[in-house]
């Protein structure tokens, strides 16, 4: 297939050609001219968000499931990790390291929040899988008499996953008129379990139809609930059809940001950089709180340490981390030298390196 | 090649004739091929299918080696043992059979065999699934893990073994016969290839585990310049060399670096632009993202995340090479009657156009067509598991069966 009597002269040109070619291709690539030219530039639009004098935050369950392995077994066994959570029998009988025999715990926090004037107000960041398990919880940090008394003035689900909402009835039993805020995203079946809808197949049933405001919130913007007390959502498809997390933007006086998440299905690191474009004072974060889904399975992919890695130079200055953030990635993120907040390790919370069940931060 | 060439394949010295005019053999070969491979995929690999190996790295592993299984059996042993003359008198049916089935079988015997029940075994257990699930590690990350190990060492010598009989013309031991010479490069490429893999994918096995294996492996070299930690960025440009060894000897047809008359400079040559030529894809893959998506976000995840970025950019190599292929095989590396200059330059125009219908068109129907995950960054939207199996397909159908029935082989003497 080849002529063959090519002169010194054309390999000289060839070569030269190709030299050419090649060098303005890397060579305009790196070029900053270039970079600036073609690269999306970043848009910096901060939200003042205002202030809070102090913050509180006590979890009152952060273990969605006691067995790793009966977990995964239930979500293979349903056809894997892109099948309909509401149609999936979870395992609620004869696991030995479960609550009662089950397997379903969930995930809920309790937030006091101190205005500038001293007021203060509590908030409930979302209502755990177990109903059983929740009831006992809120019973065990008196939740259940905030929430009769009102003294509890909203609920926000951070998104639909069965580990952060399926346990809504422990709540509303104790007051069924509670404001809730949900992601855009939420799917019918969720509005449908609010307004008391059973699904057997998952094992999951509300005796206590929700009669309160639902507002669904979505990413277009920084919502102010509060003076210093924000919502971020984002536009993340997650795992078992779920869509759209929330998570709260905190500004707590002469400390800074404070994040506080349920299960961080978007990511830690793009939720503080999203913070850091669209919240004023976003550049300094003080504090994480809650699950930042790094090794919910106990697995690992060295991505998970470049995110250790790159989470020591945002300078945070408290990590009360726990749920799905993984123990591994606990044991790592304390050997990086983060500042991770150790826990007790009460309550079914089995070890003790980061903030479990009962176990509170306070940010003043 | 030409009378001065030191060695020349069965591969440049078959002669065909064509039974089917164009473009009609074209697209019947096209067709042909990916009927093939639909069938395949559907057996070995979609996640709706038989086997369901598409995980994706177990079945990925099976594709990287039966493409370098294919080259060694065309490229470094020539087809030996079999004669020439069964070469050329057997019936391609036959043939495609006889060397897919070897094909086959060596890649089976090699990941069995070699790897989980001997080297793996013996000597490094993340090169083995059985020895990992023995560690307590869970049966899906065991097989996961132990895939991505093995299937590097197909990746990385079908990047370097075909750069000796292509570009070196298999010197300087070209004059040596059949077994030993293809046992003479085989064991100088894979003791290269063994060097790289330690060097790029060893690291990444550090990290990998829990705790750091740091006594015996170094940390990633290329930490502080790529801001990743993960062996995919060595994955990435590793894929983008495998795509210039092809591009340059198809579409390129080794220019300009078969211009240089000796060797061992030619070799040499050519081993440096195929090089180069794999850097500039890459960087420009990886550019091309940042201007598309945004500049990646140290410790994110999936999209924005730096490691997947380099990942990226060997899929979107994998493409071109895709396109390149077929215009080759099927299309007779359309035109040939200009220039060489000209010639590439005009192919390179169609392949660029060719990539971007392909780009569009896999993302499109590959979530219904094969079971991939919808979007760009889901570790189960894998591109290069597909596409070399329709590689491997298209190598079988032309370097085993010479492309019948569009074409067969012109036996002297015959008319
Ligand atoms: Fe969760
Ligand atoms: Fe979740």
């Amino acid at each position: 297939m080849e002529e063959q009597n090519i002169s010194r002269r054309s390999f000289v040109k060839g070569m030269a050609l190709g030299t050419v070619v090649g060098y303005f291709a890397s060579a305009g690539l790196s070029s900053t001219v270039f970079k600036k030219a073609l690269l999306p530039k970043e848009k910096l639009e901060q939200v003042d968000i205002g202030e809070i004098k102090s913050l509180k935050l006590k979890v009152i369950s952060e273990t969605s499931w006691y067995d790793n392995n009966v977990f995964l077994n239930d979500v293979k066994g349903a056809g894997g990790l892109l099948v309909n959570q509401y149609t999936i029998p979870w395992t609620t009988e004869m696991v030995k390291s479960g609550y009662k025999g089950s397997n379903l715990g969930g995930f809920s926090t309790l937030i006091e929040a101190e205005f500038m004037d001293g007021t203060k107000k509590k908030f409930l960041l979302d209502s755990g899988w177990s109903s059983d398990w929740m009831e006992k919880r809120y019973k065990d940090e008196g939740v259940d008499e905030m929430l009769a008394k009102k003294q509890i003035e909203f609920l926000v689900q951070s998104h639909e996953h069965m580990d952060h909402f399926f346990g809504i009835q422990a709540v509303l039993k104790y007051n069924q008129n509670i404001p809730i805020y949900v992601p855009k995203g939420f799917y019918q079946e969720g509005f449908d379990l609010l307004k008391g809808k059973a699904f057997p197949e998952a094992k999951v049933k509300n005796d206590y139809p929700h009669k309160g405001t639902i507002t669904v919130l979505d990413s277009s913007k920084v919502n102010v609930l509060y003076p210093g007390i924000a919502l971020m959502t984002f536009d993340v498809p997650i795992i078992l059809r779920v869509f759209g997390e929330q998570a709260f933007v905190f500004n707590v006086k002469d400390k800074g940001i404070v994040l506080v998440t349920g299960c961080c299905h978007m990511g830690i690191i793009s939720y503080m950089e999203a913070v850091r474009k669209k919240v004023k004072g976003g550049e300094k974060i003080y504090a994480v709180q809650g699950g930042l889904h790094i090794s919910p399975f106990e697995d690992w992919d060295p991505q998970y340490d470049d995110l250790i890695l790159a989470f020591n130079k945002y300078g945070v200055q408290k990590i009360g981390a726990n749920h799905c953030t993984g123990y591994i990635t606990a044991e790592k993120m304390i050997k990086a030298g983060l500042p991770m907040v150790r826990g007790t390790a009460r309550y079914m919370t089995k070890r003790d390196i980061y903030l479990g069940n009962g176990d509170e931060l306070l940010i003043a | 090649m030409s009378e001065h060439s030191l060695d020349t394949l069965w591969l440049e010295e078959r002669k065909r004739i064509d039974l089917i005019k164009q473009p009609l053999r074209g697209i019947a070969g096209v067709v042909l091929a990916f009927a093939v491979f639909m069938g395949l995929w559907w057996v070995f690999m979609d996640p709706r299918g038989w086997l369901r190996w598409y995980t994706p790295q177990y079945g990925y592993m099976y594709i990287r080696w039966l493409l370098i299984v294919a080259i060694w059996q065309a490229y470094i042993f020539n087809f030996w043992p079999f004669k020439r003359k069964w070469m050329e008198e057997s019936h391609p049916l036959k043939k495609g059979i006889v060397l897919t089935f070897i094909n086959f079988a060596i890649t089976g015997l090699l990941i069995w065999g070699f790897y989980y029940y001997f080297f793996g075994k013996l000597a490094i257990p993340y090169f083995s699934w059985p020895e990992l699930q023995k560690t307590g590690l869970s049966d899906f990350f065991s097989r996961e893990y132990s895939s991505l190990a093995i299937l590097m060492m197909a990746a990385i010598a079908s990047w370097l073994s075909p750069i000796w009989p292509a570009a070196f013309e298999n010197y300087p031991w070209h004059g040596l016969k059949q077994p030993a010479k293809g046992i003479t490069v085989f064991c100088v490429t894979f003791l290269l290839t063994t060097y790289i893999f330690f060097i790029c994918m060893h690291p990444h096995y550090r990290v990998l585990f829990y705790p750091w294996q740091e006594f015996t492996a170094a940390f990633p070299w290329w930490y502080d310049s790529f801001r990743t930690l993960s062996g995919n960025f060595n994955v990435g440009w590793i894929m983008c060399a495998t795509v210039a060894v092809w591009l340059s000897e198809m579409t390129l047809e080794q220019y300009p670096f078969r211009l240089i008359k000796n060797q061992p400079w030619r070799g040499i040559g050519g081993f440096v632009f195929i090089l180069l030529l794999a850097l500039i894809f890459f960087f420009l893959f990886v550019f091309m993202q940042d201007v598309v998506w945004g500049v990646s976000v140290e410790g994110a995840k999936r999209l924005m995340a730096p490691d997947w970025r380099y990942l990226h950019a060997g899929e979107l190599a994998i493409l071109v090479l895709g396109v390149a292929m077929i215009l080759f095989f099927y299309f007779d590396n359309w035109p040939r009657k200009f220039s060489t200059e000209v010639n590439i330059l005009i192919r390179v125009a169609i392949i660029i156009v060719g990539t971007i219908v392909f780009h569009w068109l896999y993302y499109k129907v590959s979530p219904a067509l094969l079971g991939t995950q919808a979007g760009y960054s889901h570790p189960q939207q894998f591109p290069m598991a597909p596409i070399i199996l329709l590689i491997n397909v298209l190598l079988y159908h032309n370097w085993f069966m010479d492309g019948w029935p569009g074409k067969r082989i012109k036996v002297e003497g015959s008319k």
